[in-house]
Parts: C-alpha cells; sequence; structure tokens
C-alpha cells in the first residue's frame, strides 16, 4: 500500500504542477471558464483516489469543490471571485493534507467545514447577485507552497530510460563475463582467478536478477483505477455493481501493464454493459440486486493470468452462432458441429458484436476481436468460458514480460533465428524418405499423429537455401494462439534459452517476419521470428474461419476411422514393426556412442537419463543420429531404437495373435503391408524399468462386519490394498481374535494379529502376540515393517 | 559555422556527417544477415549489447559495389530511436565546417540530392553533407523493386 499511496501523492502532485498554469489563469480572470477543465480533472482525480484510498478527509473536500466546478461548467452558475478563492483554498488544503499523507502524519480532523461552507456560501451570493461577466481578478491566494516532502522519500521515481541503460549495462556486463569465462577456459584450471570470478558471477547473477525486478510492478497499481472506472460505468448505466480484486500483489513488467490497461478496461465496459443484467432483472432471476464483477491475478510460471468474472446472464451461445452464421464466419453445418466451447470463442472474431442495442459504453464496432488482437500481440492469449445465467469469465494469459522471453534457437541456410518457446509444441525429426512429408501442388504438408498439417519451410519464408537435405530436416511444431498447429521445416535446433529481446527499426519490422533482435551468449545478435504473423503471410491462420474448419476436419478425421493408432516403423534389423501411438512420449536422437551395451540388455543415455534400449541389435557404433523411440507406461520409460519411423496408422485390420517373437502381440495388415504390432504389455514386464514406488500391497482382512466398514477403509486410507476375496492372493494376513483355521494354514512373518480386548485387560505374552484393534498407531507400525521387509 | 564533421568516403566521394550525430565510429565485425529486407540493409551487429543494423551507404546510394573497398569501419547513428552503423568505404577525419550547408545549381545528382543535405566547404574542400535518415531509408521504393 506504501507504494500505492506513494504514487498517489506523486501523481496529485504531477497534476497539480500541470494544471498550474490554468490555475493561475483563471485566478486573474474567473469568467474563463475555458480554464477549469484542467481544474476540474484535477479535483475529480483527488477525488476518486481519496475515495479508493479511504481519505475521507480528502475526498470530502475535492467533492465539494467539484460540485461546485461542474455548475459553473454546466453553466448553472456564474464564476466569481469569491468562488475561484473558495476552490483555490481548497486547492491549497489538499495540497497541505497531501504532504501530511507523505509523511506518514494522521491528518487533523475537521478544519475543512468553513472551507466547503465558503464554497456554498459564495454561490448563493453569487447566484443571487447574479453578477456581470466582468469580474475583477481576485485576490492573489498563494496557490504554489512549498510541498517538499516532510520525511525522506521511501521510494523514488525513475525515468525508464534509465533502467533501460542500467539495464543494458549490466546485459554487456555479462557478455564480458561470458567472454572472459570463455577465455579462462581455454586458459585451463587458474584458482587463483577462478575464486574471484565465481564470485563475480554470482553477484553479476543476482544484480541481473534485481535489475529485471526494478523493471516490475505490481498490478496493483492497474487495478486501483478499476473501482472508479466501475463505478461510474454502473452509475451511467444505472446498475449496481460490485467489485472484487485479488492478486494486486502480482508484479508485471511495467510496459505489459500498459498494455493491458486497455484491454482490460474493454473487457470490464463490457462486463457492465452486457454481461450484468439490471437491478431488477436480477431480482427476477432470484440473485441479489447488485451484480458482482471480480478481477483476480495469479502468476502461473512465466505467465500471469487475470480472470474478469461477472455473475450476470452469461453468454448466449445461440446467438452467438446465429450471429457468426449471418456475418459468413461459419455455416449452418459447422454451428451445429461446434462444442459450446468453441461457439463462445467466436465472440472474438472480427465483426461480431452481440449486443442488440448500441449503448454509449460498448458495442460501437470497436470489439473484443480488438482485445484479442492487442493481447496476442504482446504475446498472450484470451478465452472465455461462461454458463448461462451464472455468468462468464475471460481468462487473459499474458507472459510476465515484454523483453525476456524464453526462445528455441534454430538454424537455417547457415543462420540462426530464434522464436519464442511459447508457440513450440513439440520438435520432430523428419525420418528419412518417409510419408510423414507430402508435396501437395505447392504446398507442403506433414502427417502428425495422423492429422495432415500445413508445412512451411523457413528456407522459403526467409528467402534461403536449406543446408541439408529434406530427411534431416528437423520440424518444430507450433501452436498458434488460435489454436491452429504449423510445421516450420529447419536445418537444426540449437537450445533454448532466456533471451533479451530489443526491438528492430521500422526498416526491418516492415518484412513483417522479425519480433526483435537479441544477443547470444556469444556476442552475436539473432533476429527473433515473429510467428503469428508469418502465420498469417502464409495464410495459415489469417481468422477464426480457417481455424474453426481444421478443427472440424480434425474431429472428423478421428471420428471416421475407429481402431488402434499405432506408429509404424523399421527396426535395426529391417523389420516392419508398429506400436500403439499411447506408448510413445516423443522420438529422440542420440549418438551410437550413448549406447552401453551388455549381453542382451542396452541401455542408453538421453539427457542425463539412462533408460533400457529394446531393438538395439544392428546399430552401427557409429551411428551418430540412432532415432529411438521414447515409451511409458505412466510409470517407468524405456526406448525402442528404430531406423526409420514410417507414420501414424490406424489397424483397422484384422489382427492374427503370433507366438513367433514374445514381443509381438499380433500381426495385421496396413495398407497391403504385413506389419507386427508389438505387445505393449509385454514389452514393460520385460524390459520396463520398476516404477520407484512399489506397488501396494494387499491385506487380507479377518471376516466380519467390523473389518469391512471399519478397518478396510483405514487400510485404505494409509495406501493398502484389500484382497477382494478369499481365494486372492495377499501380501499381508490380517486376524481378529485368533481365526484359527487360517492361522495354521498359513502362519507366516506376515501377519498381523488384532484383539478385540484393550491391552490392559490381556496378559503380558497375548499383548506382545498381538494388537489391540483400536490401536491404530501401533497396527500401521506393524504393516510398515511388513512392507519394509518386502521392499527390501 | 564552426559545426565538426565527420569525413567519410562513399563510392569514391568525399561526404560529412555531423559529428554531433555520430555516436562513435566502429569496425564492423560480424554481420547477421537480414534475410527478405531491403538490399542495402546489410545485417545486425552487435556493439556490446546493443544490436546495431548496419546499412551499407553504397547500396542506399544506389552505387554498384564493383570495384569498391570498404576499410569495414561504420558510424554509428540514431535514427528514430534505433542504432544503426552505417558502412562506408572508409571514415577519414573530423573536421570543422567553414561554411554553412548550400545547394548548389543543378544539383548533386539524383541519388546523393536525396540524401545530400547541402554542401559544406572545409579545409580539405567541399564536402556533401548527407542525412543519415535518408542513408537509412533507402532508395525509393519502386528502385527497391526494380
Amino acid at each position: 500500500m506504501d507504494d500505492l499511496l506513494a504514487e498517489f501523492v506523486a501523481e496529485t502532485r504531477e497534476m497539480l504542477e500541470a494544471s498550474e498554469g490554468e490555475l493561475i489563469a483563471w485566478e486573474s480572470n474567473p469568467a474563463d471558464t475555458s480554464r477549469l477543465d484542467a481544474i476540474f480533472r484535477f479535483v475529480h482525480t483527488v477525488k476518486g483516489n481519496s475515495g479508493f484510498f479511504d481519505v475521507p478527509h480528502l475526498e470530502r473536500l475535492s467533492h465539494a469543490a467539484e460540485d461546485a466546478l461542474a455548475e459553473v461548467r454546466q453553466g448553472k452558475r456564474k464564476p466569481d471571485t469569491a468562488l475561484v478563492s473558495a476552490v483555490l483554498a481548497i486547492i491549497d488544503r489538499i495540497m497541505e493534507l497531501i504532504a501530511l499523507l507523505e509523511a506518514g502524519e494522521n491528518l487533523p480532523e475537521g478544519g475543512d467545514t468553513a472551507l466547503i461552507a465558503a464554497l456554498a456560501a459564495n454561490s448563493d451570493i453569487a447566484t443571487h447577485a447574479d453578477a456581470g461577466d466582468d469580474i475583477p481578478a481576485a485576490e492573489n491566494l498563494p496557490v504554489h507552497k512549498d510541498h517538499g516532502p516532510a520525511s525522506p522519500q521511501r521510494s523514488i521515481r525513475l525515468p525508464v530510460e534509465l533502467l533501460d541503460r542500467v539495464m543494458s549495462g549490466v546485459s554487456d556486463m555479462v557478455l564480458a563475463r561470458n567472454d572472459l569465462a570463455h577465455r579462462l577456459r581455454e586458459a585451463g584450471n587458474q584458482p587463483m582467478i577462478d575464486g574471484p570470478f565465481e564470485r563475480l558471477s554470482t553477484i553479476l547473477t543476482d544484480v541481473r536478477d534485481a535489475i529485471t525486478r526494478m523493471r516490475m510492478q505490481r498490478l496493483e497499481l492497474l487495478f486501483s483505477a478499476f473501482p472508479r472506472l466501475i463505478r461510474d460505468l454502473s452509475a451511467e448505466l444505472g446498475k449496481l455493481v460490485a467489485v472484487e480484486l485479488e492478486g494486486g500483489d502480482v508484479e508485471l513488467d511495467r510496459e505489459m501493464i500498459e498494455m493491458i490497461r486497455d484491454p482490460m478496461t474493454h473487457l470490464l465496459r463490457n462486463a457492465i454493459d452486457h454481461g450484468l443484467e439490471s437491478s431488477a432483472d436480477r431480482v427476477q432471476a432470484g440473485k441479489p440486486s447488485m451484480g458482482l464483477l471480480s478481477i483476480a491475478a495469479r502468476q502461473s510460471g512465466n505467465k500471469i493470468v487475470i480472470a474478469i468474472s461477472d455473475d450476470g446472464r452469461g453468454l448466449n451461445q445461440d446467438m452467438i452462432a446465429a450471429k457468426a452464421v449471418a456475418n459468413g464466419l461459419i455455416s449452418e453445418a459447422e454451428s451445429q458441429q461446434m462444442s459450446r466451447e468453441e461457439i463462445l470463442q467466436l465472440i472474438f472474431a472480427p465483426g461480431l458484436s452481440t449486443a442488440e442495442t448500441v449503448s454509449s459504453i460498448s458495442g460501437r464496432g470497436v470489439g473484443l476481436d480488438v482485445v484479442r488482437e492487442n493481447i496476442e500481440r504482446i504475446g498472450g492469449s484470451v478465452r472465455v468460458t461462461s454458463t448461462p445465467g451464472a455468468g462468464t469469465i475471460f481468462y487473459l494469459r499474458i507472459p510476465l514480460t515484454l523483453s525476456i522471453i524464453t526462445g528455441l534457437t534454430v538454424e537455417v541456410g547457415g543462420l540462426r533465428f530464434a522464436l519464442p518457446q511459447s508457440y513450440v509444441e513439440e520438435i520432430v525429426r523428419l525420418g528419412g524418405d518417409t510419408l510423414t512429408y507430402a508435396k501437395v501442388g505447392d504446398t507442403s504438408l506433414v502427417t502428425f499423429r495422423g492429422e495432415r498439417l500445413p508445412c512451411l519451410s523457413l528456407a522459403d519464408v526467409l528467402d534461403l537455401e536449406h543446408m541439408v537435405p529434406d530427411r534431416d530436416r528437423t520440424m518444430v511444431m507450433l501452436r498458434l494462439a488460435s489454436g491452429d498447429l504449423f510445421a516450420l521445416a529447419v536445418d537444426q535446433v540449437h537450445n533454448s534459452s532466456d533471451l533479451v529481446v530489443k526491438p528492430l527499426p521500422r526498416e526491418v519490422m516492415e518484412t513483417g517476419l522479425y519480433g526483435g533482435s537479441t544477443l547470444l551468449d556469444s556476442g552475436v545478435p539473432i533476429l527473433l521470428l515473429d510467428i503469428p504473423q508469418m502465420a498469417i503471410n502464409a495464410s495459415l491462420a489469417s481468422d477464426a474461419r480457417a481455424s474453426i474448419l481444421s478443427r472440424t476436419r480434425a474431429v472428423d478425421s478421428e471420428v471416421g476411422r475407429e481402431g488402434l493408432r499405432v506408429i509404424r516403423f523399421v527396426d535395426h534389423q529391417g523389420r516392419k514393426r508398429a506400436l500403439p501411438m499411447e506408448l510413445v512420449q516423443r522420438i529422440e536422437t542420440i549418438s551410437a556412442s550413448a549406447i552401453e551395451r551388455e549381453g542382451e540388455a542396452a541401455m542408453a543415455i538421453v539427457g542425463d537419463e539412462i533408460l533400457p534400449l529394446i531393438g538395439a541389435e544392428g546399430i552401427a557404433a557409429n551411428d551418430p543420429k540412432v532415432r529411438l523411440l521414447r515409451l511409458s507406461d505412466g510409470h517407468g520409460e524405456l526406448l525402442y531404437a528404430v531406423s526409420e519411423v514410417e507414420d501414424a496408422a490406424v489397424l483397422d485390420g484384422e489382427m492374427v495373435p503370433t507366438d513367433i517373437d514374445p514381443l509381438v502381440e499380433a500381426i495385421t495388415l496396413v495398407g497391403g503391408e504385413s506389419v507386427a504390432l508389438i505387445d505393449g504389455h509385454a514389452l514393460f514386464a520385460k524390459y520396463g524399468a520398476p516404477p520407484k514406488r512399489s506397488r501396494a500391497l494387499t491385506c487380507r482382512l479377518p471376516q466380519g462386519e467390523w473389518a469391512r466398514t471399519i478397518l478396510a477403509p483405514l487400510l485404505r486410507s494409509a495406501g493398502y490394498a484389500i484382497a477382494a476375496d478369499e481365494n486372492d492372493s495377499a501380501d499381508i494376513l490380517i486376524l481378529l481374535d485368533d481365526d484359527d483355521a487360517v492361522e495354521a494354514a498359513e502362519a507366516t512373518d506376515r501377519l498381523v494379529k488384532l484383539r478385540s480386548q484393550p491391552d490392559e485387560d490381556v496378559s503380558k505374552a497375548e499383548r506382545d502376540g498381538s494388537i489391540y484393534r483400536y490401536d491404530r498407531p501401533a497396527l500401521l507400525a506393524a504393516l510398515r515393517q511388513i512392507s519394509r521387509g518386502e521392499a527390501a | 559555422m564552426s559545426e565538426l564533421l565527420v569525413i567519410a568516403v562513399i563510392g569514391t566521394r568525399r561526404c560529412a556527417l555531423r559529428a554531433h550525430d555520430v555516436q562513435s565510429v566502429i569496425e564492423v565485425g560480424q554481420v547477421s544477415p537480414i534475410p527478405r529486407t531491403a538490399p542495402h540493409i546489410v545485417g545486425l551487429a552487435a556493439l556490446r549489447s546493443q544490436a546495431l543494423t548496419v546499412i551499407d551507404c553504397r547500396v542506399s546510394l544506389g552505387l554498384s559495389l564493383d570495384g569498391l573497398e570498404t576499410d569495414q569501419r561504420a558510424a554509428v547513428v540514431k535514427v528514430a530511436g534505433h542504432a544503426f552503423a552505417l558502412l562506408v568505404d572508409a571514415i577519414e577525419d573530423v573536421e570543422q565546417a567553414q561554411s554553412a550547408p548550400s545547394q548548389i545549381p543543378g544539383g548533386f545528382g539524383a541519388e546523393w540530392t536525396r540524401v545530400g543535405a547541402g554542401m559544406v566547404e572545409t579545409a580539405s574542400g567541399p564536402v556533401l553533407l548527407l542525412d543519415a535518415a535518408q542513408l537509412v531509408a533507402g532508395p525509393p521504393q519502386e528502385t527497391k523493386v526494380a
């Protein structure tokens, strides 16, 4: 709150400074009402702010002045010397109070009644007297006082430019540090230098973090304007609205706050105007007459999610669909197929306003498409959900900062480029002369998980030449904010890292390909690709229509073909195999040197993990690029070496079971070729690394009501499984009160004996040999001891 | 007029930039090309942590690069808030202007007139004072297409 208050004090001062000229001019000629605007704005803002900060004292003063000035502006009242004096006296008083606020002192009670009275009393006189236009200049009141702070300032205001300079200075230092580190490494170990250098390095990292934080500002700053906005709007529209703010302490880049101000304001207007019903309608619908608007922000990873929700009537799906059909965005048939969720997102399409009547607040053509555009421009996204009759929620997802993004570095034609990591869905290497890549006319298509997707070659986009043949290129699958997926072919993918993005001059931006420039650690500048713009240039995602069509198609193709979805590949012994798609996590590429073989078993090192490898036979020892399918059963992971990935297919032909190979489940035909389907179950049973947590131990319970209703839930909640019936095998046997029939048959150390009598009622021998059935800690301890024995 | 000028050679012609506008003179090292931009935009170079857009003044003036040498030195100027490195044949010296920029009858030739602010006398003879913004903008659209 301190920050905010300081901001308020500073803002008030700045405004007064700006309107001082007007004040003095008005003072010399009270009849000149054109001077009033700045002064009116000043008292108006002070009123709003003091309302927000709950300083009734200030609010009372500014409110009185505002009222008087409003009357003058409306021509209901003629300004005279007395009025000018009264207003100026109030402004003086406001500045005094502001100074006190800043010093953190308590505001004196009272003292302003006379000032306000002066305003009112004189107004009567003025009105009755009906003074002429030529009013002599008012006696000069001291307007400009020394507003110097009464106490040491706790915060300072800095020009952003200075911050940027410091920031770029630190970036320079980081580059110099990297350069130095590089040279030190070349020179070999030098303990004398390495220690201090390490320390310098750490400090530099700290400083860099701090500088980055300097650019951050609490969302409170943005939020503080909303209660007022909402109050004004709801008054204008005659609605009762309460506002709830949450997450004002979330920090965001200053520039980013500026960028989201307009979109958020727009959404709020929209919510008040269209979202919330009138009080009468609300009461009729059985809701409280006062509508609730809530704005909540939270940080999730490197994104901020802001939810703007109202408890109004909700969005009318049918109306939106009808509007979209009428505007030609979608066809009638499409509207039938789309889910409610999809239809609701149409409100962000250009030229779609659901407002039945145009009001003074919204619905004047500046629609939600502009909101979406603005949010997407800063790398964010916007989505809406709504429950009919219960309300609507808009979700804005915004990156933390404009200037630092996580970027993926790719190479094409010998040049490096960066692209924002947020768009990257997956990185896939093209496998050989496979069917996954197809040229239709001049357009390239890739088949990815059974979907045909457009494929852009970065070299074509940039007018360069690929340096590697088709089959060795890497596909970066990019998902746009609209949900469209497309592939970008590059020569090579390097690494992903945090990039400080700098703006580019207009001459370069004109290409519509780049979003900024950034420096690699080596100090080499590279360009950041503008992915959404690139997609638009290639007409991959020009409007809502395109994205809807592709989504419908995707749904069609899935519904149309039933069967097991598999990935087809050729192993290193030239055999055609298939694996269920669900098992495949992704395709990894490693060098053959990262494979360890021992007898039949093989392990491969991927990143920093060592995983079991299947199908290692036949891999050339010097193969630099061994492709591996990374499989997972949800717990364990293993790798399957393949020489070529063919494509994804749906197995709908007859499956012929076989036992030629224990790992092959069945043979089937795909497009006239026989394919052996790998048995995922057998595969994991044989090779899967056992999951870290051993499976839950099963307990067999004694007979009876007590065991079923009391013991079983207790054991389940402690993580044990319960054997279903007498004949099921169990790891632990629990007996109650010498259930001796079973005891004789299965005397074992995995046995827990319970008895019905409390400890104090039984002999010592019995106490040691069994556990009182309501002694929960002892029971669980006994079970734990057994399960530990099991694990060891 | 005692304005300081940075004397450069572009296409074997001596020209001048206002020393006040020139932030520094650098040796252009590695340049990352920017595909699909106008031909006079050579690429990006780094000056410490700052990225500079490198402009080849010879190309901007529509001169053929045949037979033109460069010493890889460039004047760094700021245009519209962005830093540019103006690559020239050579950068000679800093001299004092001995006259205000003036036009001469008949002009300096179409391209030179576009980028020139006028002729200035110096101790070593007359030079054409250049407008950095025009150099950065490059030849007008129709020339770019052709």
